[in-house]
C-alpha cells in the first residue's frame, strides 16, 4: 500500500439554528455550523488544511470564504462542488478522500442553504429561448426545477409496479415521527396518512408532503485520520466504506433507468467495498429530498427487491422509533428541514455515539447514508470505533 | 399526421434555441417530420440529439423519420404556475412519450387535447402533432383512439 490510503474518521458535527422565518445572512449561518463542528471535535480554525463544499445556489459561501473566516493557516486542499454531485455529500466524499489520499489532514465540510434557494419551485420568468438540453424541456413546461420531473418519477413508479399513493406516504408520516423527537427539527408536529393524502398537489401526482422543506441552516463535518481521531473529544466515527453512482447515460429525463439512475449501480459500489452488508446497519439515513428518491434507494441499497419497497414498508412501522430498519431518525429533509446530504451523514455519526437522545436507536454501531438521486448518487457506510 | 395548432401573438412560452447539433430536429418538425438520430454504425435511434451515440460513441449519425406514434411512459399535470410564460397555458399535461420505434426511446412534449376530467394513464397510445410557436415548430403529441 502507498501513503494514498489511509483510514478515516468523522470527529466533529456542528449545526446552526434552523429556521423557516427572515432571510439570514449565509456566512452568519454557516459560521454557527462550522464552529460547532470544531468545537464538537475539540479542534479550531488552525487545525484545519483541507475544505470541500457543495456549492448550489449563488448565495452558498465558498471554501475560501470559510478558511478566511476560521483563520485557515493554509489550505492543503480545497473545492468549491457543482450542484451535479450526490448532493451535500459530495463534500463529505470529497474530505473522505482528501483525507484517505494524504492530500490533507484535516478536512472540514459544509453545507449552507438559505430559503432563498429553497425557491425553485416559485413563479420564475423568462428566458424566451432555451438552449441546451433543456431546449427539449423547458418549452414544454418542464419547470420548477425537477418538480415535474419528480412528478413524472412518482407517476411512473405507481404505474410501473401497480402501486398506490400510500407507499409514498409512508415516507412522509414517518419523517415527522422521528423530527418529534428531534429539537432542532423545523416541522415536529405528526402527520397521519390522511394528511398526507390530502396534502396539496404541487404538480399532479406530486404532493407538498412528497416534498422536503426549505430552511435556513447550515451543517458542518471535520472527517481527520483515524489515528488522529483516537486523540480527539468525541468517540471515533470510522468511515467503513463510500461510493458515487451516476449509472449509465447519466441524466435525469433520458436516462437508461428512469426510476432508479445511479442509485444501484452506487449501493452496489459501496457494499462491495464495506466490511458489513445490510445486514448488519443498525440505522439509515437515506435522502429524502423527495419521497420516490428514498423508495428508490431502499430497493438499491438491497433492503427488499427492484419494485418490492411497496411490500416491504408494510404499515410504515419498520423504519420508524422502535422498528427493525431505523430510517431518517432527525426527521430528514422533510422535517428537520432541506440541508441536502451532510445533516444526513451528522445524524448517523451521532447515533453511532449513542447521543441521539430521545431518538437514539439503542446499541447502533453501523450507520448507512445515502445521498442524491439519479445520476448524482453518493453513500457511505459508518461505523462505530 | 400533421395537426397544426398555433400560439396567440402574446404567447410568452421559450421557445428552442436549435444548435448545430439539434437544428435538423426543429427543421424536420417544421416540415411535419420528427426525426432522430440514427446512428450509422450501430443504427440506434437517439433522443435528445447528441455530439455522438450513447451506445457505441460513434460521430456519424443519418436523421430517420420516425412513425410519431408512441405510448405514454408518464405525464404530469402542471395546475399551478411554474413560470410566467405558461400562466394563460393552465392546466397543462406534461408526458414523456415511448416511441414505437425502440424501448426507451422518449421525448417529453404537452398532450394537446387532454382537458381536465380526460381519462390519461401510462401506456396510452399517442400520436405526433405540431405546434407552430414563435417562428419555429415543437412536435407535440395527442391522444389516439386504440382503434386506429
Amino acid at each position: 500500500m502507498t501513503s494514498l490510503a489511509r483510514d478515516v474518521a468523522v470527529v466533529g458535527v456542528g449545526y446552526s439554528q434552523l429556521s423557516r422565518a427572515g432571510e439570514p445572512e449565509p456566512l452568519v449561518l454557516l459560521l454557527e455550523a462550522v464552529k460547532g463542528a470544531l468545537t464538537d471535535a475539540g479542534l479550531s480554525g488552525t487545525d484545519v488544511d483541507g475544505i470541500f463544499e457543495y456549492k448550489f445556489g449563488p448565495e452558498s459561501p465558498g471554501a475560501q470564504d470559510v478558511a478566511r473566516v476560521l483563520g485557515v493557516p493554509d489550505l492543503a486542499a480545497f473545492a468549491d462542488i457543482l450542484p451535479t454531485n450526490p448532493s451535500g455529500l459530495g463534500g463529505v466524499l470529497a474530505g473522505v478522500m482528501a483525507v484517505a489520499s494524504g492530500a490533507c489532514e484535516t478536512a472540514l465540510v459544509f453545507r449552507c442553504l438559505t430559503r432563498a434557494a429553497g425557491h425553485t419551485g416559485g413563479v420564475v420568468d423568462g428566458p424566451s429561448t432555451v438552449a441546451g438540453r433543456n431546449q427539449f424541456l423547458t418549452p414544454y413546461g418542464y419547470l420548477g426545477g425537477i418538480l415535474v420531473e419528480m412528478a413524472l418519477k412518482k407517476r411512473r413508479w405507481m404505474a410501473e409496479y401497480s402501486r398506490a399513493e400510500e407507499d409514498f406516504g409512508h415516507i412522509a408520516v414517518n419523517a415527522r415521527r422521528w423530527s418529534a423527537l428531534n429539537p432542532r427539527a423545523v416541522l415536529r408536529e405528526p402527520v397521519t396518512m390522511d394528511d398526507y393524502l390530502s396534502s396539496r398537489v404541487v404538480v399532479e401526482p406530486l404532493r407538498l408532503l412528497d416534498c422536503d422543506y426549505p430552511i435556513n441552516g447550515a451543517v458542518a463535518t471535520v472527517i481527520t485520520t483515524a489515528e488522529r481521531a483516537a486523540d480527539l473529544r468525541q468517540p471515533p466515527v470510522l468511515v467503513d466504506a463510500m461510493s458515487y453512482g451516476s449509472g449509465r447515460g447519466a441524466d435525469w429525463t433520458f436516462n437508461n433507468d428512469y426510476l432508479y439512475g445511479g442509485t444501484f449501480d452506487c449501493a452496489d459500489r459501496l457494499w462491495r467495498r464495506s466490511s458489513v452488508t445490510l445486514e448488519n446497519v443498525d440505522v439509515a439515513q437515506v435522502y429524502d429530498g423527495f419521497t420516490s428518491v428514498t423508495m428508490s434507494w431502499i430497493e438499491a441499497l438491497g433492503a427488499c427487491g427492484r419494485g418490492e419497497f411497496g411490500d416491504w414498508i408494510g404499515d410504515g412501522s419498520r423504519i420508524g422509533p422502535g422498528g427493525d430498519f431505523p430510517m431518517n431518525t432527525a426527521g430528514g429533509q422533510l422535517a428537520e428541514g432541506r440541508l441536502h446530504g451532510v445533516s444526513f451523514l451528522n445524524e448517523a455519526a451521532l447515533q453511532l455515539r449513542g447521543q441521539c437522545g430521545d431518538r437514539q436507536v439503542p446499541g447502533a454501531r453501523v450507520a448507512v447514508v445515502a445521498s442524491g438521486l439519479y445520476p448524482q448518487c453518493g453513500a457511505v457506510v459508518l461505523t462505530s470505533g | 399526421m400533421t395537426h397544426l395548432t398555433s400560439s396567440t401573438a402574446d404567447d410568452r412560452r421559450p421557445v428552442p434555441q436549435p444548435d448545430e447539433i439539434t437544428r435538423f430536429y426543429w427543421d424536420g418538425a417544421a416540415a411535419g417530420r420528427l426525426l432522430m438520430q440514427k446512428c450509422l454504425s450501430c443504427g440506434k435511434l437517439q433522443f435528445p440529439p447528441d455530439v455522438c451515440c450513447l451506445s457505441c460513441q460513434s460521430e456519424h449519425f443519418g436523421h430517420a423519420e420516425v412513425s410519431g406514434r408512441g405510448s405514454i411512459y408518464s405525464y404530469a399535470v402542471v395546475e399551478r404556475p411554474l413560470h410566467a410564460g405558461f400562466v394563460d397555458a393552465l392546466p397543462y399535461v406534461i408526458a414523456l412519450v415511448e416511441l414505437d420505434e425502440q424501448s426507451g426511446l422518449r421525448l417529453v412534449a404537452n398532450l394537446l387535447d387532454a382537458t381536465p376530467g380526460t381519462r390519461l394513464s401510462c401506456g396510452q397510445p399517442v400520436e405526433v402533432v405540431y405546434e407552430k410557436r414563435e417562428g419555429i415548430t415543437l412536435p407535440q403529441f395527442r391522444l389516439v383512439e386504440v382503434s386506429r
